[in-house]
């Protein structure tokens, strides 16, 4: 049996009304420890980097170059170049700006979604938890993949402010609009938990309103699970949109996605295999990252974990 | 029972009613074993035809397996000659098989079929059937619509092998009226009328009289047939079996036949052709004539309605904006890079012979003169900002910035997509922006109600490959030029425009005298070369893939690959 | 129980209902429609625009569709020959009495369609899972016994990588090395094949059909093995530190007695209810495995259908498959119950 002492900190049961500095620092502190997370997220930051820095490079992701169709890497061209003679590189790091974009907007509109209805059911409970959870049942019972094609389908076409043909947001929506129920499921799970615990009862007692004890007492300490799984959900949204390219329903070029880069190059398969490859990596390291960065915090939220590091049981 | 033992039997169980599947899986109904001398080959293609019959819905694989088992009155050759099928011979006015009533401006046709072609199961192939089969293509529950059947008076027979077919309108293409790529004559005595024609058991299990019969069918994998002994050629087909294969990846079906696994692989696009050219195991065949033609249609009207008149395109309603759009297109560029030099650049509908005498001059590809017409029209750039906008311009209010959605659909693939976005390009440096679209066919194509784009007008400019079916323009002419054909929600005019002298002349092309044919349609390609409502750019190239194991194999524009398949031979 | 199972069944219908009609009506006002599919060869004359919208019920107001497309349309007359008077009686039964119409594409009922390709895709997918449990559970278990030594570090990233790579991408690679680059040494032939689900010469044979299993297999189960692993680790993990484990430790029970005896009993039971919800993908398919291997199932069907718009057959599948969905959620919860003692439905 390891002595418990000498795990730094001790394992935590951290005081909900302990300050946010201090609960967001032991969690930090843990997550260092995690070493798939510390490289996920070295990985992670470096692509988001680049992708932001994109306009570094001196070609232009939409322009075509004729006289250089299909060129393997090079000096010039580090990842060689595509059907219409553009540097792969470049329409690579700006085709990043827009599946992180999916991943990111997908994720904050099952948020926004999923939250407030996890939140209400779970902290009124009731009638008004039972219809929410029957209308969360409702979209968890849609043949999940089957659905995502028939949304995109009819909403790419629809015309509408922010949702013009075949745009980000729309792709992002879809897939965003299929993904909250999760989200909702576990702010409800933790919001029937913490509703009963004597702290939030104590706020209720000293006059805080419904929406404040939701708001700054309850949600705060429900983040752990909602910020792993939005991590989660991040690496499939770039999956989803990779697969809705390949089937004619995502981004659709020129504008380049991972997605669409990699399904524009199966034609080309075998005779210029860099186009195929160089975007397979880059959403195979987004994805590998963003799990391995889901997978500290995950354990890093939960201090039980740390039990095991310890080599109890081993 | 603990917990433990209960959750390992759950499991148990579903693992063995799981395995216990792969054995009662539904098997290919008949092996047969493959002996050597056995001449067999495959053909894959994308997805299952959906019946025998294309009149239903018209997939091309339909069309691909009728071919197999099916006879039409005639059919088309690659060059765009028709020859006789289940015909004696070809009605004409020289043969006295075509009467034409000039008053009444009415004809009739009077054919007579072979005498020795039967059906699998020994019957022979009479007028009987050809007069079954009219009175189910015009059953109005269950029927359909077939070119020409407006024109259609009546359908007699006058004896066993001989029928006559009344029009009441003078109709060039009455010689593919019961055959071409999409029309067969069916079993009077086989197919079940009541079920009519669309939906009729006989179009998935059909009775053949050409040079295959199907063996077995198990959807969405494959599909057998086996040579007719019966087909009336002697000596063919030299080909005793024919598997068609469904495979729905364009990239696994090239990876078939490069690898020599796949005989035929139909309609193959222009990186595939190229991917085989130095292959050894695969050949190509390209049609020696064309049809589909790169284009693009200028919508007349304001995005999102249909008359111009009401509503005239702020850009688009002046013509010189679409002369300048032709002159700022490089047609060379595209076909040389995009299509390797495989289509053929073509500037006026009067290009397939035998109506390709017309003298229109190639326009010139000049970015300088089209910047010029712009300014001239009223289109100059004096932000600065790369986009021309209205200044004194003819149809739009000053400023109206020039920016166009551009679409263009999915299912063609790369190439068409990447001629889109040079397009766009090319446009862009004249200072004419296009925002670019790319939708599906079905919504494309869908009708007005259902939200078709063109249909609706919902479009700027429209780019797409189109072309008419056999050797006779005049019902194609109508549809993409006539005044009628631009009434919303009736034709396909999707340019919007109306042209009263060009709609006089596409009725003056209903008649059968060729002479004046010719003349006519020469005044038809003047006008379309100065109006440019539509924009023709290049063709594209028809192709098929086969194994270099295969001799015969002829594609052709005017059918499916398969039209000659009783001619293949195996080396 | 049993009253709990009865009032989940009510619900069911319940909530089909509602789904039936949000579908129906995503479905057709979806943009484009099933008539563009005819159009392609040769544009679709209005005349015969007309004549197809009467065959397939379109010319009705969708909420009428509706209705026809649920009970039938016998009890009322219909225009049949497009001269706007309603002459004869309809044919059809709605989907109450098990009628789903038939299929716009091939003019065949809906039902016949889809119990072609049923079979295999439940073929495909349940030797898939089947074989992604098998490999899941004992890596699971492993890397939750040594968390954090070397095999889990290796086991964690193979199973993010099993998310992390898109399917159709890992489908043509694995045809273009085992089909176009590997030969077998014996035949020369391709090693193995590039799709279908066997051979189309030849007798019945076991080495065929698992030939032709391989590649599409192993596609789509390194999505599954990850999945399930992860969360085979995380369930052993929240089991291995509770009081029991520690008790029977402390009386004496071996290592492996406490981590495959006790702790795998319990960990296994949030396995069967997982594997439960995931049974509606053995009837939905997977619609890019099926595509790149050639493989004759649902997915495949539903795409096509999807993208010609063929309504009565994608209102089908997605029927079934949210009633499959549904039932497996209760068959989970049913089976939670049964196999965790702590776990009981009053009422």
């Amino acid at each position: 049996m390891a002595d418990l002492a000498a795990i730094k900190g001790t394992p935590e049961f951290p005081h909900p009304l302990e300050s946010q500095v201090n609960l967001f620092g032991n969690v930090w502190r843990r997550f260092l420890r995690h070493k798939g997370a510390i490289g996920g997220l070295i990985v992670f930051g470096l692509l988001i980097a680049l992708t932001v820095f994109a306009f570094v490079s001196p070609y232009d992701p939409e322009a075509s170059s004729l006289s250089e169709r299909f060129e393997a890497p090079s000096a010039a061209h580090w990842f060689g170049t595509d059907a219409l003679g553009t540097d792969l590189l470049t329409r690579i790091l700006y085709g990043g700006r827009i599946s992180l974009a999916v991943g990111g907007i997908a994720v904050g509109i099952a948020l926004i979604i999923g939250v407030p209805i996890g939140a209400i059911a779970g902290y009124y409970g009731g009638k008004l938890d039972a219809i929410l959870m029957r209308i969360t049942d409702a979209f968890l019972s849609l043949p999940p993949f089957l659905v995502l094609i028939l949304l995109a389908a009819i909403l790419r076409e629809v015309e509408f402010p922010l949702f013009q043909r075949n745009s980000v947001f729309t792709i992002s929506f879809v897939i965003g609009i299929l993904s909250w129920m999760t989200f909702a499921r576990l702010v409800r799970a933790a919001f029937l938990t913490l509703r009963e615990m004597d702290y939030v009862n104590a706020a209720r007692a000293l006059g805080a309103s419904d929406a404040r004890i939701i708001l700054g007492h309850i949600l705060p300490n429900s983040v752990g699970p909602i910020i792993v799984e939005a991590t989660l959900q991040l690496g499939y949204a770039i999956i989803q949109e990779a697969g809705l390219s390949f089937l004619g329903f995502g981004i659709q070029p020129p504008t380049p996605s991972w997605g669409n880069l990699l399904s524009d190059a199966q034609e080309h398969f075998i005779r210029y295999p860099w186009l195929a490859v160089f975007p397979g990596i880059m959403i195979f390291l987004s994805i590998i990252s963003v799990n391995y960065i889901g997978d500290g915090l995950r354990d890093a939220f939960d201090p039980y974990k740390m039990l095991e590091k310890v080599g109890e049981y081993t | 029972m603990s917990t433990m033992y209960r959750t390992l039997a759950l499991l148990t169980l579903i693992s063995v009613s799981m395995l216990s599947l792969l054995g009662c899986q539904t098997t290919s109904s008949t092996p047969t074993t493959n002996t050597t001398d056995e001449k067999a080959i495959k053909i894959v293609i994308s997805e299952d035809p959906p019946s025998f019959n294309p009149m239903v819905a018209d997939t091309g694989f339909d069309a691909l397996v009728m071919e197999l088992v099916l006879l039409g009155m005639t059919d088309v050759d690659p060059n765009g000659v028709v020859f006789p099928e289940l015909a004696a011979e070809l009605p004409t006015l020289e043969n006295g098989g075509v009467t034409v009533d000039e008053e009444a401006g009415s004809m009739s046709v009077t054919w007579k079929l072979r005498q020795d072609v039967q059906w699998q199961d020994g019957k022979p192939v009479t007028a009987d059937d050809v007069l079954f089969t009219w009175e189910a293509i015009q059953n109005p529950e269950t029927g359909s619509w077939i070119p020409g059947i407006d024109s259609i008076e009546s359908v007699e027979q006058v004896d066993q092998y001989t029928f006559i077919v009344n029009y009441s309108a003078i109709y060039p293409g009455y010689l593919t009226q019961f055959g071409g790529e999409q029309i067969a004559i069916w079993p009077a005595h086989y197919c079940d009328a009541t079920q009519g024609f669309v939906a009729w058991d006989c179009g998935r299990q059909p009775l053949s009289d050409g040079p295959f019969i199907l063996q077995d069918w198990i959807e969405g994998d494959h599909m057998t047939f086996v040579r007719n002994e019966k087909y009336f050629a002697a000596g063919k087909p030299e080909i005793d079996k024919v598997t068609v294969q469904i495979v729905p990846d364009d990239s696994v079906r090239k990876t078939m036949i490069q690898q020599g696994d796949a005989d035929i692989d139909m309609w193959i696009n222009v990186n595939t052709i190229n991917d085989l050219k130095d292959s050894d195991k695969a050949k190509v065949s390209l049609s020696p004539s064309d049809r589909f033609v790169m284009r693009l249609f200028m919508n007349q009207a304001e995005k999102g309605t249909v008359d111009a008149k009401a509503a005239p395109h702020p850009i688009l309603s002046d013509v010189r904006v679409r002369q300048a759009i032709r002159m700022a297109v490089d047609v060379d560029t595209l076909n040389n890079e995009i299509f390797f030099g495989l289509g053929h650049p073509q500037w006026t509908e009067f290009f397939r012979p035998p109506y390709n005498n017309c003298d229109v001059p190639r326009p010139v590809y000049d970015p300088e003169a089209a910047q010029a017409l712009l300014e001239e029209a009223g289109w100059t750039d004096t932000d600065n900002d790369g986009m021309r906008e209205c200044h004194g311009c003819a149809s739009a209010a000053e400023g109206y910035e020039m920016r166009m959605e551009f679409i263009t659909y999915a299912e063609y693939g790369e190439p068409l997509e990447l001629t889109q976005q040079l397009i766009a390009e090319m446009l862009g440096k004249v200072g004419i922006q296009m925002e670019l679209t790319v939708v599906e066919g079905s919504v494309l194509w869908a009708d007005a109600e259902s939200g078709g784009i063109e249909l609706s007008g919902n479009f700027d400019v429209d780019l797409w490959d189109d072309g008419y079916a056999g050797v006779d323009p005049t019902d194609f002419l109508w549809e993409l030029y006539s005044i009628e054909a631009a009434t919303p929600g009736y034709g396909w005019n999707l340019a919007h425009w109306k042209n009263e002298e060009l709609d006089a002349l596409i009725d003056e092309a209903y008649t059968l005298d060729e002479a004046s044919r010719q003349a006519t349609f020469c005044k038809m390609a003047d006008i379309l070369d100065q109006e440019a409502p539509v924009i023709l750019l290049f063709t594209v190239p028809n192709a098929d893939a086969y194994s270099s194991r295969l001799e015969g194999v002829q594609s052709s524009i005017n059918d499916l690959v398969t039209w000659n398949i009783a001619d293949w031979k195996l080396k | 129980m049993t009253t709990y199972i009865a009032r989940r069944l009510v619900q069911t219908v319940f909530l089909l209902f509602l789904l039936s009609i949000i579908l129906f009506g995503l479905v057709n006002l979806a943009p484009g429609g099933p008539l563009s599919a005819y159009g392609q060869g040769r544009r679709l004359r209005p005349e015969q625009a007309e004549l197809l919208k009467r065959q397939f019920g379109l010319d009705k107001p969708l909420p009428l569709q509706y209705v026809y497309w649920l009970v039938g349309n016998d009890w009322t007359r219909v225009d049949t020959d497009g001269d706007s008077v309603a002459d004869a009686p309809g044919s059809r039964l709605g989907i109450l009495r098990g009628d789903f119409g038939f299929s716009y594409r091939t003019r065949q009922p809906v039902l016949d369609e889809i119990g072609q390709r049923f079979p295999n895709t439940i073929y495909l997918m349940s030797i898939t899972m089947l074989l992604a449990l098998l490999i899941a559970i004992p890596i699971g278990i492993l890397s939750a016994v040594r968390q954090y030594s070397l095999f889990d570090f290796i086991a964690t990233t193979f199973s993010f990588a099993g998310q992390a790579i898109p399917e159709f991408w890992l489908g043509l690679l694995l045809i273009i090395i085992f089909y176009v680059w590997l030969k077998n040494p014996f035949t020369g032939e391709p090693l193995l094949p590039p799709g279908q689900m066997s051979s189309l010469e030849g007798e019945f044979s076991l080495p065929d059909r698992i030939s032709h299993l391989i590649l599409p297999v192993l596609t789509g189960a390194l999505g599954w093995v990850a999945w399930y692993s992860r969360f085979i680790r995380s369930s052993m993990l929240e089991i291995l530190p509770l009081d029991y484990l520690r008790t029977a430790r402390a009386k004496g029970a071996s290592q492996n007695r406490v981590v495959y005896i006790h702790a795998l009993r319990n960990a296994l039971i949030p396995i069967v209810t997982l594997v439960a919800l995931d049974l509606p993908y053995i009837f939905t398919g997977a619609v890019l495995v099926e595509t790149i291997f050639s493989w004759p199932g649902m997915g495949r069907l539903y795409y096509q259908s999807a993208v010609e718009r063929d309504y009565p057959l994608l209102m089908a599948v997605l029927i079934i498959g949210a009633a499959f969905i549904i039932l497996s959620n209760l068959l989970a919860d049913v089976l939670y119950a049964m196999l965790d003692p702590r776990v009981r439905y009053s009422e």
